[in-house]
């Protein structure tokens, strides 16, 4: 590394943001610790500090139906419902930006009529859906409405993250490869689909978060089984012990484990670039 | 050549040249044309630039050419046969693209085998033909770097190598030395020069760069905007241009205009509107009296005095005016005169130059002979922009 420039000694302004940036990080991840360590509560049951004989009695717990309401069954759901989502906002997104690649009439109408959905009021629109579906004598369920729920919230992500990454992608890739007596399909699979797969994992953390972490949009379109958010919500209303703690933790722990699985592709795959 | 190779060329019995020839192509984008009415043939095995300042159309006639974009109107014939709607392949044709487009998750080796990977060629035979390919480009031992990972000398090779493992006919560079600092440049420019003469194919370059036309090309074609000036050889070029255009964008001549006040001794009359007598050989039939003519004068067959008095350049083949700028070039040195109604620019040798130095300010007399001045096809307009580059250096 070479040498940084001297600019003298630091202005105020630095101490004012490193204070703020350090109060915003005791904000953000106190709470979390405070559960992590919390969900190690002992037998004292205490909802608060100190923790006293830690054990892990409520992870046991949490997996027993009978005392804190169907935690298991609602993962089941949620799990498959995140996938679900991911892999649909990954292949609409990647086609969509394919074929927004080229101006055609009514590009900019469409753009804006899926990007719109962002600013509607999850609640409002899951309302809308539950009324649509009664009126079609549909049922709701977390399969049917509300994955239509979470595509509305996921697609117009992962479309902004789409469009960006393939507007940048230089055609010449594309005319390289033709020229070089590609098919289209072996272009698509051999060098596009390769160059855009970081951008790819990027909307499908996206979906996956954005789609298991989904409440508002959630609350009336899963039909009569709760996914994990709403679980969670009936359970601060009822379950009173540190199983809302080991909830917590095994749910952060879960979305850390997509995060880094996402994250760590997208290095190797970068490293194998710059070898 | 290796009988791999063979199968994977053109199939026997078809005898391919890289000739191209271009009958009256035209290209519009939307309403605009971004050429027109261009008729064109390149010889094969022949090194071929396309020259022109940048909005002319050489890069759209490169791209037809390769089959990347379709003619509006018009054919193009590559070897006798016309290429409409067929592949770079089928075409013979391989283009390098300006920003190399190398397939940036791709090894050096697999960017060079790509062609042969997408043909279904094994394993083995591609590794031996990329290793020979890259041996040729003497970057064998990168043959597992990434693109990232190379200069930009050595990611031209890796282009050039991956397009010529097609075996083409036709090799299409569009401004290949552009990214390259100056000193690379030239050396690439003798490589390429160098891999044409060895492979025996046709090489079509486009190129913004006067010196790098003249220096490469057997056939420089100069581009207005949508048309072609005028396509010869660079001696041709550089020496007799045919337009006021091509004498100013190609640089190293200085356009004149006058009326012809008549003709006498082989020599024709010219008066410029300034007063100026200029005569030149008289070559083909005498024109009419009051017919407007415009001609050029090398910058380099131009003498320089300094003026002794008001009266001096009025002579015939003299010009007067004010010094505006000196430049040192090493060998010569760039004078610069304001002559009233534009410049006038004489390249004088370092010697004359110092027995009798001009500055700014100085009023000094520039002078010709009649046989070195050159008769241009076309009456100069003025619209032309004034370039000002050196090709003579």
């Amino acid at each position: 590394m070479s040498a940084l420039p001297s600019y003298g000694s630091r202005p105020w302004t630095f101490y004012v943001l490193a204070a703020l940036f350090t109060l915003f990080v005791i904000f953000l991840y106190g709470p979390m610790i405070a559960i992590l360590i919390l969900s190690f509560q002992g037998p004292s049951a205490a909802l608060v500090f100190p923790l006293r004989d830690p054990s892990l009695m409520w992870f046991d717990e949490l997996f027993n139906p009978r005392r804190v309401g169907d935690v298991m069954g609602a993962f089941s759901r949620s799990l498959p419902l995140a996938l679900m989502v991911m892999v649909l906002t990954v292949l609409i997104s990647v086609t969509a930006g394919f074929g927004f690649r080229r101006r055609f009439a009514g590009s900019g109408v469409i753009f804006y009529t899926a990007i719109a959905s962002l600013i509607v009021p999850g609640l409002v629109l899951s309302i809308g859906i539950l009324v649509t579906f009664r009126f079609l004598g549909l049922s709701a369920a977390w399969y049917s409405s509300a994955l239509g729920a979470h595509l509305t919230w996921a697609l117009p992500f992962g479309l902004l993250i789409m469009f960006a990454i393939l507007g940048r992608l230089d055609p010449s890739y594309e005319e390289a490869a033709y020229d070089l007596g590609a098919s289209k399909w072996q272009t698509v699979k051999a060098v596009v689909i390769p160059i855009v797969f970081p951008g790819m994992i990027a909307v499908a953390l996206f979906g996956f978060t954005l789609s298991y972490d989904e409440f508002p949009r959630s609350w009336l379109t899963v039909g009569t089984k709760n996914t994990l958010p709403l679980e969670i919500w009936t359970m601060t209303t009822n379950v009173t012990s540190p199983a809302l703690y080991a909830l917590g933790t095994v749910t952060t722990v879960v979305s850390f484990i997509v995060i880094a699985l996402a994250l760590s592709s997208i290095i190797i795959i970068q490293r194998r670039r710059s070898r | 050549m290796s009988s791999a190779q063979a199968n994977t060329a053109t199939p026997a019995g078809q005898q391919k040249t890289g000739e191209i020839r271009l009958v009256d192509i035209t290209k519009k984008f939307g309403h605009s044309y971004a050429v027109q009415n261009i008729n064109l043939t390149i010889p094969h095995r022949s090194y071929c630039c396309l020259l022109g300042p940048s909005g002319c159309g050489k890069t759209t006639i490169l791209r037809m050419i390769a089959g990347h974009e379709p003619p509006t109107s018009g054919q193009i014939y590559i070897g006798d046969k016309i290429v409409a709607g067929k592949s770079p392949v089928e075409r013979g044709t391989a283009m390098m693209f300006q920003s190399y487009a190398l397939f940036p998750h791709l090894s050096i080796a697999d960017n060079v085998g790509f062609y042969l990977k997408m043909r279904g060629v094994g394993k083995a035979e591609r590794r031996d033909r990329v290793e020979e390919m890259l041996k040729r480009v003497q970057l064998d031992q990168f043959r597992n770097r990434m693109p990232s990972q190379l200069s930009g000398g050595q990611q031209q090779r890796v282009a050039l190598a991956r397009s010529l493992i097609t075996n083409p006919e036709v090799l299409l560079l569009d401004e290949p030395l552009s990214a390259l600092d100056e000193f690379l440049r030239l050396r690439m420019r003798g490589e390429l020069r160098s891999l044409q003469t060895e492979l025996g194919i046709t090489f079509v370059h486009v190129t913004h760069t006067q010196p790098e036309a003249i220096a490469l090309a057997d056939m420089v074609v100069v581009m207005d905007t949508g048309r072609i000036d005028q396509a010869d050889t660079a001696e041709m070029i550089f020496n007799r241009p045919k337009t006021p255009y091509v004498a100013r964008f190609m640089g190293g001549q200085n356009v004149l205009t006058g009326l012809v006040e008549g003709h006498a001794g082989g020599l024709v009359r010219l008066r410029a509107s300034g007063g100026s007598i200029f005569e030149f050989p008289l070559d083909g039939p005498p024109p009419a009296n009051g017919q407007p003519i415009s001609i050029a004068v090398r910058r380099d067959h131009v003498r320089l005095a300094r003026q002794a008095s008001d009266l001096a350049g009025k002579g015939i083949n003299e010009i007067a005016g004010a010094v505006t700028a000196t430049e040192y070039q090493g060998s010569y040195v760039k004078v610069t005169l304001d002559i009233g109604n534009g410049l006038f620019v004489a390249n004088v040798t370092d010697r004359d130059y110092s027995a009798e130095p001009v500055v700014h300010g100085d009023r000094a007399v520039a002078s010709w002979k009649a046989a070195d001045v050159h008769t241009l096809a076309e009456i100069d307009t003025g619209a032309a922009a004034d370039f000002d580059f050196d090709a003579s250096n």
